[in-house]
């Protein structure tokens, strides 16, 4: 039950971005020197945040990318739905009909399913950014270093 | 982040197993028709099952297969440890950066939790009362 490591490298973009994203924008190339994934790799990742209105491009010399919504209104719940399309263990959970099994109306597993999938909401959609941030920097003494290459 | 075919299948044809075993043992070919699954498949997946010891195979023309132990006795972590490994939503990607295992500890490591207190919480005997307080709810809104 394995999240891509798309997920995983979009959330640590996103967060790079909340704490070293707000004096100046920053582009592929420095958040690829940030978080140690490759430009190409990470370009096709905030591709997708920017269609998914999480992130958007400002352009020029000094362009870059900015984070969309609030620190507050952007969840680790939100980024994940981003980049998997959906956050459920089972496609079931998130529409019956994605189930072809002549047995589906009297299921005696989804529920289980569902459980597992709260389990994973309740964490994920109440996570913020901006907690996140805050925690980051309080972990690193008050204040928290750009890795710049 | 999906359950593979195997766990998908196989805790539904455990839970089949769990109500139609109660009186004896229950066969495949009956989990295969009331479970809409390959026979097969079921044997590759009860050779599993056996093996880790949560169900115990009965030879001859009445034999098939009962659980091991008491459904009160089999969590779903038991269960999914055989049928799926590992359920942490992550590898280990190696902790290259601050960040990486900054999110390992604050959100990957807290997912996986809340997941393990379920898995660990909910034995075959709760997810055999969900299903019948379902049915009786069910049948009750037809009245």
């Amino acid at each position: 039950m394995k999240l891509s490591t798309k997920s995983r490298y979009a959330l640590e973009g996103m967060l790079y971005l909340a704490i070293f994203g707000n004096e100046k924008l920053l582009s592929i190339k420095e958040l690829s020197a940030g978080i140690q994934v490759s430009a190409a790799y990470l370009e096709q990742i905030f591709f997708s945040l920017k269609k998914a209105e999480l992130v958007s491009t400002v352009r020029g010399s000094k362009g870059g990318f900015v984070l969309n919504e609030d620190q507050d209104e952007i969840t680790v719940g939100k980024i994940i739905r981003a980049m998997e399309g959906n956050m459920v263990p089972v496609e079931c959970i998130h529409s019956l009909s994605a189930c072809k099994s002549k047995v589906r109306s009297n299921c005696v597993s989804r529920n289980v399913w569902i459980r597992i999938s709260s389990a994973i909401s309740d964490t994920a959609d109440k996570l913020t950014l901006r907690e996140l941030k805050e925690r980051y920097i309080a972990e690193n003494g008050g204040e928290a270093h750009e890795n710049l290459d | 982040m999906k359950i593979s075919t195997k766990g998908r299948y196989g805790l539904r044809a455990l839970i089949d197993l769990a109500m139609n075993s109660t009186e004896g043992c229950a066969s495949l070919s009956g989990i295969s028709l009331r479970q809409d699954l390959s026979l097969n498949y079921l044997e590759s997946i009860f050779a599993s099952l056996k093996r880790a010891g949560i169900v115990i195979g009965i030879a001859g023309a009445q034999g098939g297969y009962v659980l091991a132990k008491p459904t009160s006795e089999i969590t779903l972590r038991d269960i999914m440890t055989v049928l799926e490994g590992d359920m942490s939503v992550y590898d280990n990607l190696g902790e290259k950066t601050e960040i990486r295992s900054f999110l390992n500890r604050n959100v990957w490591d807290v997912i996986d939790r809340g997941v393990d207190e379920v898995l660990t919480g909910t034995t075959l005997e709760d997810v055999l009362k969900d299903i019948e307080a379902r049915h009786t709810s069910a049948d009750c809104s037809e009245l």
